[in-house]
């Protein structure tokens, strides 16, 4: 009897199974290797070690944001770009940020990049609903998905990656949001 | 109709009636979050007559706006409409007089609409398998004569949650997200008690993640090892049943209060700051059975108080559940 339904139990699982496809493997048996693509210094991209592709974007005040003048300015050390949606996980992320990290790196430019407005007036309204006006975050109006193609490679965007670029346009960091890493990145800038 | 019989099998019924809809109170489901990972199905119980149960049930989960950190409930972006569908699939098996089986898949639609534009993504989420021990049998449904006639049903068992979804671990933006990417093995326990036509129940659940290394978000990242934090639900449940005509039909309504809580995760053995969730939620359930019990056909409501303080770090949403079971004897 048990081993009759047994077999239903397994065939049920590896139907399951086979049903999912995608990367569902990567998650019944994760892999702990580092796979992460060897990069040619000097070249364009997203990755770490790449040279950060330049654009210019809205801010919600309407001042046009160009990132390689931004890196430019007097005093400037690097900048952080923050891909926001607004959702839970990105308040907690921004949060901790401005609690944090903000004050601590004072030379360094903070930008959360708003991927789903279609206007810079909706994201001017999602930032002032979510409290992060005047919050030492520029957020940058990505109404194009332009940036979030350029920074992510797919124009469907996963929130609270952060991107870390040094004054020389190098990307330093470019993953999920991690208190710690992003720390390190920050202090570990030329 | 041999009345004895029938109480027999009005309390037990009754008693897989309420454990139903406690159990669903436990649906991974409640977790799901087109946006913050989810997508899964409940356990289901099976009557003591039938020896086996098919289910379906579609879920409609619509988000409306999220609480922070703080437990202040913040509204979503103006123009966003957030929705999750899911179709669940379901079967049970008696293993023997006091165990039970069963399998739960969902399948699973995001339907995440920004000022921007609309994403859609579909894909199968994380699989439940449940064990079930009967441990206790209510079988004094009608009157409290003496002390044991308050002898409650409880009903204990493992449950483990499959990463069968799409997870964010597997290079794919927020908005196709179907599952959580992480084992889980709970503990259950349901108790319940029937005083015709009243029922109550009480359920309980612990669970832990199992810890997994990481070594993708959208691109290939330095490798770690991450673990969700120790999740916890309870909830409390009234139901009153009534009879349709002069048949044996049966309609009954529950209400309840759930529950969930998820401590901070961690990430190499560190604790990540507000990575802790919380959910509290109120519910209705109405359920038809059919006279042999054989059929039963419920409609779940699912809602919680957008307020500051009925919850934490989480989506606030309302999910629309019609399900449809067929036991088999």
């Amino acid at each position: 009897m048990v081993s009759v339904n047994m077999r239903w139990l397994l065939l049920a699982l590896i139907c399951s199974v086979v049903a999912g496809c995608g990367g569902m493997m990567n998650d019944l048996n994760p892999s702990g290797s580092d796979k992460q693509a060897a990069v040619e210094a000097g070249t364009l991209g997203y990755h770490v070690g790449q040279i950060a592709p330049d654009f210019t974007l809205s801010d919600t005040l309407g001042t046009s944001v160009t990132l390689s003048s931004a890196l430019t300015e007097t005093g400037v050390t690097g900048a952080v770009l923050y891909f926001t949606m607004w959702c839970p996980a990105c308040d907690v992320d921004m949060s901790s940020m401005r609690s944090s990290i903000i004050p601590a790196f004072p030379n360094v430019r903070f930008y959360a990049v708003d991927y789903e407005c279609s206007t810079v007036e909706s994201a001017r309204n999602s930032e002032m609903s979510t409290g992060y006006d005047g919050s030492g975050f520029t957020v940058l109006a990505d109404t194009d998905k332009n940036v979030l193609k350029l920074y992510q490679g797919q124009i469907k965007g996963t929130m609270g990656i952060t991107v870390v670029i040094d004054k020389t346009g190098i990307i330093r960091m470019n993953e999920v949001y991690k208190n710690d890493r992003l720390t390190t990145a920050l202090t570990s800038l030329p | 109709m041999n009345m004895g019989l029938f109480n027999a099998r009005f309390v037990t019924f009754m008693t897989a009636a309420l454990l139903w809809g406690a159990a669903c109170l436990f649906s991974p489901s409640a977790w799901a979050g087109s946006c913050c990972g989810g997508g899964g199905g409940a356990g289901l119980l099976l009557p003591k007559f039938s020896q086996a149960m098919i289910d379906f049930s579609f879920d409609f989960e619509k988000y409306d706006g999220f609480w922070n950190q703080e437990g202040k409930y913040t509204p979503d972006p103006a123009g966003s409409d957030l929705r999750q569908y899911r179709l669940n699939t379901g079967y049970a098996r008696r293993l023997s007089k006091k165990w039970q089986t069963s399998v739960v898949v969902p399948y699973v639609w995001n339907v995440n609409a920004y000022t921007s534009g609309t994403h859609r993504k579909e894909g199968i989420g994380d699989t439940t398998l449940n064990l079930w021990y009967e441990a206790l049998d209510d079988t004094t449904a009608w009157k409290i004569h003496d002390l044991k006639d308050l002898k409650p049903s409880v009903t204990i068992g493992p449950s483990l949650v499959i990463p069968t979804g799409i997870s964010p671990y597997d290079g794919m933006p927020s908005d196709d997200v179907t599952g959580r990417g992480f084992y889980r093995l709970d503990g259950n326990l349901i108790i319940s008690k029937t005083l015709h036509p009243w029922s109550a129940s009480f359920s309980l659940s612990y669970g832990s993640y199992l810890e997994r290394p990481v070594n993708r978000e959208v691109d290939y990242v330095t490798p770690y090892r991450k673990k969700l934090g120790d999740r916890s639900s309870a909830s409390l449940s009234v139901s009153y049943i009534t009879y349709l005509g002069s048949g044996g039909d049966a309609l009954t309504g529950t209400a309840s209060l759930s529950e969930l809580r998820e401590a901070d995760a961690t990430r190499d053995g560190n604790r990540i700051d507000n990575s802790g969730l919380k959910k509290d939620a109120i519910g209705g359930t109405i359920a038809y059975s059919s006279t042999d019990h054989d059929w039963g056909v419920r409609a779940v409501w699912s809602h919680t108080v957008k307020q500051d303080g009925w919850g934490m770090n989480f989506p606030a949403t309302d999910i629309y559940t019609l399900g449809v079971n067929y036991g088999f004897r």
